[in-house]
């Protein structure tokens, strides 16, 4: 009965607490944030605990929906766990569209913080 | 005028140096990555084990199209960077896809220690 490597457990941990927090209270997301930390949100930039509070509790939905399609996790050289997810989400009334986040996790004083953090919708040029 | 910071200079060079040899010869991705626990026995084998993964896979030509990309610096002072395009294989139908690296610099090069690919495939029911 094999178990599952350390990496994924942490990754699937993290994956699994931040998708409901965000879809029932985000505004506790702030526990998974440290002053060092990096957001990158649709292309924009936010450094730092508060700037990624601020950018997250403003986005413009009531309610939201996360729906994950598949993740993936792997230890990285320096210790940290890399996760990336695929998945959909349907905000308000919105029509349900596909996402894709990477987060990297850091083991700080015991406890798993999202050091990096980058989200984007799933949309393509299909023009281009 | 700003220049862009170091680590988007160096995250979006991977990329574009990485898919332009993806298209053209895939068989030459091997000398990317890197795993700084490897003697060299299993540094050759991994090479031989990497070629092979890339040449078998299950087309003649590719051609992929980056949407949007994005990089951070990491604390340990690599890059990590996020691909969203597009690729089409063969005659097979565009596909979008989703890729990640982290990005390391050893000896003075930027080596690839870390990659995650997808296809965005959903369970639309």
């Amino acid at each position: 009965m094999a178990e599952k490597p350390m990496w994924e457990q942490i990754g699937s941990g993290f994956v699994q607490h931040y998708y409901q927090q965000f879809d029932t209270d985000r505004v506790k997301l702030s526990d998974l944030y440290t002053d060092a930390s990096c957001l990158t949100w649709e292309g924009e930039g936010f450094q730092g605990k508060n700037a990624i509070m601020t950018k997250l509790s403003s986005l413009p939905f009531q309610s939201i929906q996360h729906s994950i399609t598949a993740q993936d996790h792997h230890p990285t050289p320096d210790s940290c766990v890399m996760s990336m997810v695929m998945g959909q989400l349907k905000a308000d009334q919105d029509q349900v569209m596909g996402f894709q986040q990477v987060f990297l996790l850091k083991n700080v004083d015991n406890k798993w913080v999202c050091t990096n953090d980058m989200f984007r919708l799933a949309l393509h040029n299909f023009g281009a | 005028m700003g220049d862009k910071p170091i680590w988007e200079q160096i995250g979006s060079s991977f990329v574009q140096h990485y898919y332009q040899l993806f298209d053209t010869d895939r068989t030459q991705l091997g000398s990317i990555y890197v795993s700084i626990v490897l003697t060299e026995e299993s540094f050759q084998a991994r090479n031989v084990v990497l070629y092979w993964t890339f040449k078998n896979l299950p087309f003649t030509k590719i051609a992929h199209s980056i949407t949007a990309q994005d990089h951070q610096p990491t604390p340990d002072s690599c890059i990590l960077s996020m691909v969203v395009g597009q690729l089409k294989a063969d005659d097979d139908p565009i596909m979008g896809f989703h890729q990640s690296f982290i990005l390391k610099n050893i000896n003075e090069a930027w080596v690839c220690t870390n990659d995650m690919f997808r296809l965005a495939l959903h369970n639309f029911g």
